[in-house]
């Protein structure tokens, strides 16, 4: 540590005021604050609970007591959070400080909740530290004059930038640092992250400037957690997804009991729907202490759960992912994770929401919904004994988020084309941008396509007399600002009662399917739907005991690679399991009878059963990839196995591994089974099996949104723009037809093959499995692993009674033949 | 241009269905069609959403090649054949209607079809503003839930959603007739679709480029 810095006057006032309260400042705030004192900028990358806040924030304050000649009126710190609910408890924190120090600096919040009137204010007048979301940074962008509020500034902190670095969020993150970077020459650019795999790259991606000094500090602190898998009184030799549920709660009870706050993760809101049920059925006296919390529940009613949370008043609380981030409940000192996390940061993530306080350890217990999720509890528990945190790849060339700045400029201040050119290129993300790509979304926002002559009337943006690209309509600006951002949600409706109160939004996709009088489970509660009128649903309390749990999409998580690594390990040494592995001990009649009756795959080999039941001829693989990348290789594989014999197939899928079933006789065996697992042609056989376009035209729905093709609709707001309604399929298929050159579709392409083929894992996926040694083993009844992705394709067609009951049957006929 | 088409009989009358979206009726020499949207391409463009005029073009040269087609001297549209403001692409209606200026053109104003009288009167488009009887049939823009007489109407872009047990599912324009009505398919093809559940009192005549399906 530098002697000046030690010596500094900044420094001594904080030192005797953290002293004053106890508090002796943790290494890596040293480190941070005497890098930024000598002009770094930079990455810091500490645990929760740590004070990374303070970190970065007693910096700026440092070198501001420092030099505050330096210093002008105005904002000094940018400090952009991806979570609005943190800003709040962020803002205070910041402000007691300021306070005990004795500053009169003032700290305000600026996100899609602030009342115009503050926003007013805060553009006659910034405040010295602004708290605000990537999104509102960029509409504050496009105001006028926009620049003279961020010339003094010191410096940009990036907070959470593990949770933007993977998604277009982090895009609008990179263009905000680099458009302020211009504006204000000596700020300095710090990121705060919590671990992940690629910390070097992360650094990178944020501040990839060569003017500026770089540093990462890694706090050597970490954060405790114990694994606790709940086990379940027997063992299921034949395991279904699910089933477990219900006979769980009563080993749930006893945790929320124990402990003064739970919070009880689910992976979907439809789960936590119906866990909130379960729980409350179970033990009726924990009504008023057991709340539900999900992204789909009233915002107002969230805020008051999350006080609740936080002063100790609720017991436990269901939620989805809608609490994996935010404000640190202090007297949540218990997790319980409901089936798998599907990954390992996400696993980690969430035990840190117990246990806040540092070097307090955090308790997490994980209820398996079917035996063979024990597997991967003992997978999460060697993961994080050894520290290992998936990465999170940046994205680049989204053209929709680049098409989207640009206009957000020229509604603003404006742009020169070779200024915004050099710009870009300056960004990780559109470092490889080229001059075609540019000149083609120069193009696009000013003649709207390739020929001029189908494009009259379209003036969105134009050149002005000094070569400055503007936009003059004041809609234009106006519908650009309403839809600055890239979080592109399903189209939601309200669901208010016919007497008044909104209890939450729920997604069109869902109640369109029902009828009036229909019941279901929202927030707790079920209700019976009235009608629905202007994208809101009128609903009243249901006297009906059965309801259906919505099923809200996009509620699958993706099972991480690291995930199913450690999946494979675990599954291969369940055979012998050590000392500590009590849940791998436990699970052993399943493992010995997946043993005797097929075959355990060890990590080097890959598993093929042929099983052939009264329903047909079924084969299962097992590549342990999660199912959204089973989805392709099954298609692939089918497709594969149809070029050798015409055959129709049903295909079933769970997390581990997928099913096809024909009724006739499928040709797998010794000898063509490597060749249809074959990587050679992989890419140009995952395209002939799947319908490529139909995916993209999928994935064109947030492309389409972002980069304003699409105008959203939204409850509440204003329904001037009905006349300007379209879908992005229908504009797909315009532009295919019309302007097949568009970027904007070659993107959804793009990323239908990173994201949805996920092609760079697949490619690993088959590499691996290239490798393997490949075991066929048939059998006439289901074994324990292809059991539950039978069980998952019987869910889909039949409804639950029937579904019981055909279970029981498959369950009984297993044991016959076993027997 | 190919087409398909489906022979109905509705009320003792016999009518055509065309799946370039719109109904010959042989008795009277007329045709029927709903929902064209005109000036909806160049809209939104005016509100900076680039979408090419080929669009209009294309809906209005299947326009023409339908009256050639049947050679007829009447249209009737039962709504919203206009999308919004006068704007670019009304230029290239008034254009293809000097070709045709013989064409008697009869529209009930629908929701969207808020342009003033004169506008109407200067191209020749003879407007009622909420229905008009021929006999058999009442045309009328909006759909009615019940209704004693036989209504033809547009408004709602009908379609049906077709689910196999393998994705993608299938979402295809239709005509929806039942004992008291039939709901056109909106004509201009840059129109989104209303799926509807199908219930037993009415059939959809659901179409693709090459054929004509039952519902």
């Amino acid at each position: 540590m530098s002697k000046t810095f030690l010596n500094s006057e900044g420094y001594k006032v904080i030192e005797q005021w953290m002293n004053s309260e106890g508090n002796v400042p943790f290494k890596f705030q040293m480190q941070t604050w005497s890098k930024f004192h000598n002009g770094y900028s930079g990455m810091v990358i500490a645990p929760t609970g740590f004070g990374k806040t303070f970190s970065v924030f007693l910096a700026v304050v440092i070198d501001y007591l420092n030099h505050p000649k330096k210093y002008k009126k105005g904002l000094k710190l940018l400090w952009v959070s991806p979570l609005r609910s943190l800003a709040k408890d962020l803002a205070k924190a910041m402000a007691e400080a300021i306070e005990r120090i004795g500053l009169d600096w003032e700290i305000a919040v600026r996100n899609g909740d602030t009342s115009q009137l503050i926003r007013r204010q805060q553009e006659r007048s910034m405040p010295d530290v602004l708290i605000i979301t990537p999104e509102t940074l960029h509409v504050l962008f496009s105001q006028k004059n926009n620049s003279r509020w961020f010339k003094s500034l010191a410096c940009i902190a990036i907070d959470e930038w593990h949770e933007l670095i993977g998604n277009k969020r982090g895009v609008l993150v990179e263009l905000a640092v680099a458009h302020l970077l211009r504006i204000s020459q000596k700020a300095r650019v710090w990121g705060i992250t919590a671990t992940i795999g690629n910390l070097d790259q992360a650094s990178k991606v944020l501040i990839p400037y060569p003017k500026l000094k770089t540093i990462i500090i890694k706090a050597k602190e970490t954060k405790k957690i114990k694994v606790i898998p709940v086990l379940p009184d027997k063992v299921e030799v034949l395991p279904w997804a699910g089933h477990l549920g219900k006979n769980m709660v009563s080993k749930i009870l006893p945790i929320i009991h124990e402990n003064n706050t739970t919070l009880i993760f689910t992976n979907t809101r439809g789960q936590s729907e119906l866990w909130y049920q379960i729980i409350l059925e179970a033990d009726p006296d924990l009504a008023g202490l057991l709340a539900i919390h999900h992204g789909s529940i009233d915002k107002k009613l969230r805020n008051w759960i999350e006080d609740s949370i936080a002063d100790g008043n609720l017991k436990a609380v269901v939620c989805t992912s809608s609490l994996d981030l935010g404000v640190d409940f202090k007297p949540v000192d218990c997790v319980i994770q409901i089936g798998s996390a599907k990954g390992i940061s996400r696993f980690m993530q969430r035990a840190g929401r117990s246990g806040h306080s540092p070097y307090e350890v955090s308790k997490i217990y994980i209820v398996p919904t079917h035996s063979l999720e024990l597997v991967e509890a003992s997978a999460l528990k060697e993961a994080v004994k050894l520290h290992r945190v998936e990465a999170r790849q940046p994205m680049v060339l989204t053209y929709d988020v680049m098409v989207q700045f640009m206009v957000t400029l020229a509604v603003g201040e404006g742009f020169k084309s070779n200024e915004l050119l050099k710009l870009l290129r300056q960004t990780h993300a559109f470092n490889m941008l080229t001059d075609e790509e540019f000149a083609w979304a120069i193009q696009f926002i000013t003649q709207g396509g390739n020929t001029l002559k189908s494009y009259e009337e379209f003036h969105k943006v134009f050149k002005d007399h000094n070569d400055i690209y503007r936009v003059k309509s004041r809609r234009i600006s106006m519908l650009h600002r309403m839809n600055i951002g890239t979080i592109v949600s399903d189209a939601m409706l309200r669901v208010k009662f016919m007497s008044g109160g909104y209890i939450g939004m729920i997604e069109e996709f869902f109640i369109s399917k029902l009828k009036p009088n229909d019941s279901f489970v929202l927030a707790g509660r079920v209700l019976e739907l009235i009608h629905i009128k202007d994208m809101t649903a009128y609903v009243k309390i249901s006297k009906s005991k059965k309801a259906i749990t919505p099923s809200w999409m996009g509620g699958r998580l993706p099972l991480t690679s690291y995930m199913s690594h450690f999946l494979r390990k675990k599954l291969s040494d369940a055979l012998s399991p050590g000392i500590r592995e009590r849940e791998l001990r436990f699970l052993h009649p399943l493992i010995s009878r997946q043993n005797k009756d097929s075959h355990i795959p060890k990590v080097n080999e890959f598993l093929v059963e042929k099983i052939n039941t009264k329903d047909g001829f079924h084969v299962f693989m097992y590549p342990f990839e999660g199912r959204l990348v089973h989805e392709v290789i099954s298609a692939l594989i089918a497709y594969r196995i149809s070029k050798i014999k015409p055959l129709t197939f049903t295909i079933a899928m769970n997390d581990y591994g997928f099913e096809l079933l024909s009724d006739q006789e499928i040709p797998i065996n010794n000898t063509n089974i490597k060749e249809t697992l074959s990587k050679e042609n992989l890419m140009s056989d995952v395209i002939a099996s799947i319908n490529a376009a139909e995916m993209a035209s999928r994935k064109f729905r947030d492309i389409a949104v972002i980069s304003g093709l699409v105008v959203q609709s939204t409850p509440g707001t204003n329904k001037n723009n009905k006349s300007l309604q379209s879908s992005s399929g229908l504009i797909f298929r315009v532009l295919e037809d019309n302007e097949p050159n568009n970027l904007l579709l070659r993107q959804a392409y793009t990323e239908v093959f990173d994201q949805q083929l996920e092609e760079v894992r697949l490619k690993e996926a088959f590499e691996r499995i290239n490798l393997s040694k490949l075991i066929i083993k048939e059998s006439n009844a289901f074994t324990p692993l292809s059991f539950p992705i039978k069980v998952d394709s019987l869910r889909q067609s039949l409804s639950s009674e029937k579904l019981d009951k055909r279970i029981q049957r498959i369950q009984a006929e297993v044991y016959k033949t076993n027997q | 241009m190919n087409y398909v088409e489906k022979h109905i009989s509705l009320e003792g009358e016999d009518l055509i269905l065309n799946n370039l979206r719109a109904i010959f009726w042989p008795n009277e020499n007329v045709l029927i069609a709903s929902d064209l949207h005109i000036g909806k391409t160049a809209h939104f463009r005016k509100h900076g959403i680039p979408i090419s005029s080929n669009v209009q073009n294309k809906d209005l040269e299947r326009l023409s090649f339908l009256v050639d087609h049947y050679n007829t001297k009447k249209i009737i549209i039962v709504g919203d054949l206009f999308h919004a403001e006068e704007n670019s692409d009304l230029g290239l209606f008034k254009d293809w209607r000097s070709k045709y200026s013989d064409l008697i053109i009869i529209l009930i104003k629908g929701n969207h079809d808020r342009l003033k009288s004169e506008f109407y009167n200067k191209l020749n488009i003879i407007h009622y503003n909420d229905y008009l009887n021929v006999y058999p049939f009442k045309f009328i823009h909006e759909p009615k839930k019940v209704s004693n007489e036989f209504l033809i109407s547009g408004h709602i872009h009908p379609g049906i959603i077709i689910k196999s047990k393998g994705r993608p599912r299938i979402k295809l324009p239709c005509f929806k007739v039942s004992n008291s009505q039939l709901i056109l398919p909106a004509f201009s093809e840059f129109t989104g679709l209303a799926i509807s559940e199908n219930n037993e009192t009415s059939i959809c005549y659901a179409f693709t480029e090459t054929s004509f399906f039952q519902f």
